[in-house]
């Protein structure tokens, strides 16, 4: 898939832009705080109408503006030509998603029209920080490359704050009577994500292989139920923590516990790994998050990296390439604080500045 | 605040209807004769001081009980379970349903601070309970969520009187309200209602 254009208004710095992008990909070179990294934020915005940084939309809505919009158009291998659209107010925090011009019912059927991986500094955290965020690498993942994920998802997040709230008010059968629809998106939801590393997870020890580390790379599904595709598992697996569940005034137990734990050598990355070795795990993950998107949707994604090339030396930085050319072969946005970091020998590409929200040629 | 204003104030509270819409159907009002308004707000008054909810099902009737309950040739064998009055409507279009009605008045929802207090349970309880002349109890609750959860809590208050009690099929859309589901899905629903055992 290649991105043709992208429009952007009031989305952080970049107070009006409209773009042409090259079929081939470019580079973007610009200081900090000039908009770089708002500019790969916007086009990522355009794939799950969240923010990439985790940001609250109204936080997105450049200072004194009354929103924002962001309007992108793609191609994929079949030249087929899709618009993806979205507005958001600020006064009634509102969000309107269109698709192809026409206003779409439910922002879900929207969710993963247009597909781009994103790499940068803050990948990382994926690696190093809190389960929640290897959960939501994972959802991220699974919402746009397995059908009924999302709504699914969604569903599970609906059930789970039905049954907390019941806990919260102590009221036991209230709170079980949840417990069936909550055990059967759990199934779904646990159940894919466990099959997600299943499939990929020799793949991950290969990446990371290929990309110099010597010691032995895994991936491995956490979850407190082994059986998590199946309802009748965790329905039991609630009805055995209910009481514990009522003490604590919350569900204990979930795929909202759950963990993607990747080990080094046998031993736990989070704890264990260098900084070296937890960034190139962080990039072999989001080289699988492509290498799904490509498989089950059928067309590369768009790689959108920022300054990902910087961190590395020489020997990685040419590894990295040569993965890239054939894991994410689509079409690629550069960005970088300076010319040199990206090599024209390693990346050559049409380059252009930005400086102040405004792209110069 | 001029009467302009406060007809297109009322008129915006209504469900599915915004500030446009409303002060459109004022001005159109406001051409019409006097008598057109007068019955249009005869109409409103009349709900407000005849229409009750039927003290046996909770239907919306002029009358209580409410013509549904009263009607002799009805099956008084069979009732159904249903979230709102609008619901009953619905139903009675189809043609395919001849017992009674029972309405719970919404479904569970302890997110909005719904519990069994605020539904039309204990009433329920004492139309099946022993010595009644029910034999099945239909639960047509939405085929929500919440719907569902609805009627699996309803089953665990009723399942001890020994009725029959069985859950409308789900050729419904999920997610869907019972009320806008059209003759044909709902009578194929209840035709292919099935027992819902524990
Ligand atoms: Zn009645």
């Amino acid at each position: 898939m290649r991105l043709t254009g992208l429009a952007v208004r009031g989305f952080r710095n970049l107070a009006g832009l409209e773009l042409e992008i090259p079929a081939e990909g470019v580079v973007v070179v610009g200081g900090n705080g000039q908009g770089k990294t708002n500019l790969l934020e916007a086009i990522y915005y355009l794939m799950l109408f969240r923010s990439l940084r985790g940001a609250k939309d109204r936080e997105l809505v450049q200072f004194g503006e009354p929103g924002f919009w962001v309007r992108g158009t793609a191609a994929d291998e079949t030249s087929r030509n899709i618009q993806v659209g979205v507005r958001y107010e600020l006064s009634t925090a509102r969000k309107v998603v269109f698709l192809d011009g026409a206003e779409v019912r439910k922002l879900g059927d929207a969710v993963g029209q247009i597909l781009a991986v994103p790499f940068g500094p803050a990948d990382s955290e994926i690696v190093s920080g809190t389960p929640g965020i290897r959960r939501r690498f994972l959802d991220v993942v699974l919402s746009v490359s397995r059908p009924g994920y999302l709504v699914r998802l969604l569903e599970f997040r609906h059930a789970l704050r039905q049954r907390n709230a019941a806990l919260r008010r102590g009221r036991a059968q209230e709170a079980r009577v949840f417990d069936r629809p909550l055990a059967e998106a759990a199934a779904f939801v646990a159940g894919s994500r466990r099959a997600w590393v299943e499939e990929w997870r020799e793949r991950f020890g290969e990446l990371c292989a290929a990309m110099g580390e010597p010691a032995a790379a895994d991936l491995r599904y956490a979850s407190q139920v082994e059986d998590s595709g199946s309802a009748e598992a965790w329905w039991e697996r609630f009805e055995h923590s209910a009481e514990r569940d009522l003490r604590s005034g919350t569900t204990t137990v979930g795929p909202h516990r759950d963990d993607l734990k990747i080990g080094l050598g046998g031993r736990d990355i989070r704890f264990y790994g260098s900084a070296g070795q937890r960034r190139t795990a962080a990039i072999a993950l989001r080289v699988l998050e492509a290498e799904t998107l490509t498989r089950y949707r059928g067309t590369a994604p768009v790689g959108l990296y920022d300054d990902v090339f910087a961190e590395l030396d020489e020997d990685r930085q040419g590894r990295l390439l040569e993965l890239l050319r054939v894991s994410l072969p689509g079409q690629a946005i550069v960005v970088a604080p300076r010319d040199a970091e990206v090599p024209a020998k390693l990346f050559d590409r049409p380059r252009w500045q930005i400086r102040g929200g405004q792209i110069v040629r | 605040m001029s009467a302009i204003e406060e007809a297109v104030a009322e008129l915006a509270r209504l469900p599915g209807i915004g500030r446009k819409t409303a002060a459109r159907l004022t001005y159109f009002l406001l051409k019409q004769p006097r008598a057109v308004i007068e019955r249009l707000a005869k109409a409103l008054l009349n709900l407000a001081e005849q229409v009750k909810a039927c003290s046996v099902c909770g239907n919306w009737s002029d009358t209580d009980p409410c013509l549904i309950c009263a009607d002799t040739r009805r099956d008084r064998s069979m009732l159904c379970v249903v979230e709102d009055a609008a619901d009953i409507a619905a139903i009675e279009k189809t043609g395919e349903y001849r017992g009674l009605y029972h309405v719970l008045g919404g479904h569970l929802s302890p997110l909005d601070g719904v519990g069994p207090e605020q539904l039309r349970l204990d009433s329920l309880v004492a139309r099946v309970a022993n010595g009644s002349v029910v034999r099945e109890v239909i639960l047509a609750t939405d085929p929500s969520m919440e719907g569902e959860v609805t009627a699996t809590y309803v089953r665990g208050l009723l399942e001890r009187y020994g009725v029959r009690i069985s859950r409308i099929a789900l050729g419904l859309p999920v997610g869907g309200d019972l009320e806008y589901a059209d003759s044909v899905t709902i009578a194929r629903a209840l035709a292919a209602r099935r027992e819902m055992t524990g």
